[in-house]
């Protein structure tokens, strides 16, 4: 599925009652199936980025299109129905008193609307069915939680959550995914853990991918394409092939949208 | 002697619907709901009308039931629609239905003296129509416990235990919050009107008032049972609840026996509320364990 977000625009007040327009005619196109990270320094944009396209928050103007079906005239929950999200805080994308089981069926079922799911007549989930379907797929993935369905996703540890969380958003055929800073809450066994289930459900699902992120490590080793943005502005568009010429110190010096250091490729210019 | 106890028991079971309704509304959606007060009134007022009217007792439930889910339409809308504070929203449709109720039953109060109810079919048990009551309440607690739990293990109810859990992953997995909870809180009120009515058919007589403190009643009920069961499972916590009344009324029986003045039983209920509040609080060994119980939630 492609995104292209055409001529988006997005403020907000600030104390002292003044206005800052953050995003001011921001385009940006990501081709079916690509995984694109997105970097840049604090207030950059980046959250508020994949905020304005999951629904969270309204943009003053543009258009965000998924494969032609606009984005922006959709209520959120009917939006979040083709995008699959993960949120950065790992409390905020699983439902804690729920287990590992109802959680993965909620996200399962993230195509229903209110009324078509179905109540009693539709039977009680997750099934047994479901079950084996669940434990399959996290032994698929390598993560060891089939046995462990029916435990209370918040008696998980933050890492645990969190791969929850990027299973869910995985299920229900997303046609976007959107991870926000997912491992930033995580310490870096849990951080590798995730970020390989990561590539391995980018590269299973086939859909577009946008991973917002403040780890240089990760904006270099993964995806296939790096953008970076800076008070709003796109500042920074390479491909994987490209980016392999960058250094970390390079990329560092980059953070802030200043100085251009010698080592780093000219943005191409992309239509 | 013991037939005052299996007549608190019958309360109980009247009560249990009333129960059910707050935690389904508090406990799952996480919505302090006011409208209960209005609705177990209305419920027990419109059907004592139309049993007077010679209606069918089911018949009259069953209308007592659609009108209860539809206030709890009219507080879900107001709430979720308006942006109205839940228990703004939830004092708003209560006053209304005070008037609504009153209009409805043309008079303050409606007697239920000379009725006739298949359940005079049922054993006594020894204790007289109390007896009979005790079975028929039985059945319908059993029988509501039974469909909610039912109801919330379906794709449905888990998205409503979602919604009540967290709203904001809800609302990314595609679930409308707006129409999840507009409609747990119909539900809820459906099943507190169907208490109301059960409650006149009770005790004999429905009156506009009977609702005042039906709120607190429920409250108890869930608190109660919560803390003396602990539950774990969704079903539990509703077998909880509905144990809960029982206890609850059992107790205020208990304080009436010991011959505690009427007067003082709306103090007398809040202090058994604080009491059993601070034993969910308390780290008493054996008794209470915050910790347990707050892992142990099921919403």
């Amino acid at each position: 599925m492609t995104l292209t977000i055409h001529n988006l625009a997005w403020g907000h007040a600030v104390p002292g009652g003044s206005w800052r327009q953050l995003f001011e005619g921001f385009s940006l196109d990501c081709p079916a199936g690509q995984f694109v990270v997105v970097i840049g320094s604090n207030g950059s944009g980046k959250s508020t980025l994949l905020n304005l396209i999951a629904g969270t928050l309204r943009a003053g103007s543009g258009s965000v299109q998924l494969d032609g079906c606009e984005l922006l005239k959709l209520p959120d929950h009917r939006r979040a129905r083709l995008i699959g999200r993960v949120m950065q805080n790992p409390l905020d994308g699983t439902a804690p008193a729920l287990t590992i089981a109802e959680n993965l069926r909620l996200a399962e079922c993230r195509r229903c609307t209110m009324f078509s799911r179905r109540g009693l007549f539709g039977g009680l989930h997750p099934s047994r069915g479901d079950r084996r379907r669940y434990a399959a797929l996290l032994e698929e993935l390598g993560l060891p939680l089939a046995d462990r369905l029916d435990t209370p996703v918040g008696q998980l540890s933050g890492g645990q959550r969190q791969t929850v969380s990027l299973v869910m958003a995985s299920l229900g055929a997303p046609r976007l995914l959107l991870l926000d800073e997912h491992t930033a809450a995580l310490d870096p066994r849990a951080e590798a853990m995730v970020m390989a289930l990561t590539d391995r459900l980018v590269a299973r699902l086939g859909c577009t991918a946008l991973m917002v992120t403040h780890s240089l490590e990760q904006a270099l080793r993964h995806g296939d394409r790096l953008v970076m943005l800076h008070e709003g502005r796109l500042i920074g568009d390479w491909l994987a092939e490209e980016r392999q010429r960058f250094t970390p110190a390079a990329l560092r010096a980059l953070y802030g949208g200043v100085t251009v250091p010698a080592e780093t490729p000219p943005c191409p210019e992309r239509s | 002697m013991l037939t005052i106890w299996i007549g608190a028991i019958d309360m109980g079971l009247a009560y249990a619907g009333l129960a059910l309704g707050v935690y389904l509304t508090l406990r799952v959606l996480n919505f302090a709901d006011i409208t209960v007060d209005g609705s177990f009134a209305l419920g027990g007022g419109s059907a004592a009308l139309l049993l007077s009217e010679q209606v069918a007792p089911p018949l009259a439930l069953l209308a007592a039931v659609a009108l209860g889910a539809l206030a709890g339409t009219v507080t879900g809308l107001i709430h979720t629609r308006l942006g109205v504070n839940d228990l703004f929203a939830g004092i708003l449709t209560t006053t209304g239905l005070y008037s609504i109720t009153l209009r409805l039953m043309g008079r303050s109060n409606i007697p239920l003296t000379d009725l006739k109810l298949s359940i005079s079919q049922l054993p006594q048990l020894g204790f007289a129509a109390d007896g009979q009551w005790l079975i028929a309440l039985l059945l319908v607690a059993v029988g509501l416990i039974a469909l909610l739990a039912l109801w919330l293990a379906t794709d449905l109810g888990l998205a409503l235990r979602a919604i009540g859990n967290n709203p904001v992953m809800a609302r990314a997995n595609g679930i409308s919050t707006r129409r999840g909870l507009t409609l747990g809180i119909a539900v809820g009120n459906g099943l507190v009107a169907l208490a109301g009515a059960l409650v006149a058919l009770y005790q004999g007589f429905a009156d506009v008032t009977m609702g005042i403190g039906s709120l607190i009643l429920g409250l108890g009920a869930v608190i109660v049972g919560e803390s003396v069961l602990r539950p774990r499972t969704v079903p539990m916590a509703l077998l909880a609840v509905v144990l809960g009344s029982v206890l609850f009324r059992a107790m205020i029986a208990l304080a009436l026996q010991l011959g505690m003045d009427p007067v003082d039983l709306k103090l007398a209920t809040a202090l058994l509320l604080l009491a059993a509040l601070g034993l969910g609080r308390l780290r008493i060994p054996g008794v209470a364990d915050p910790a347990g119980r707050e892992a142990g939630r099921q919403s």
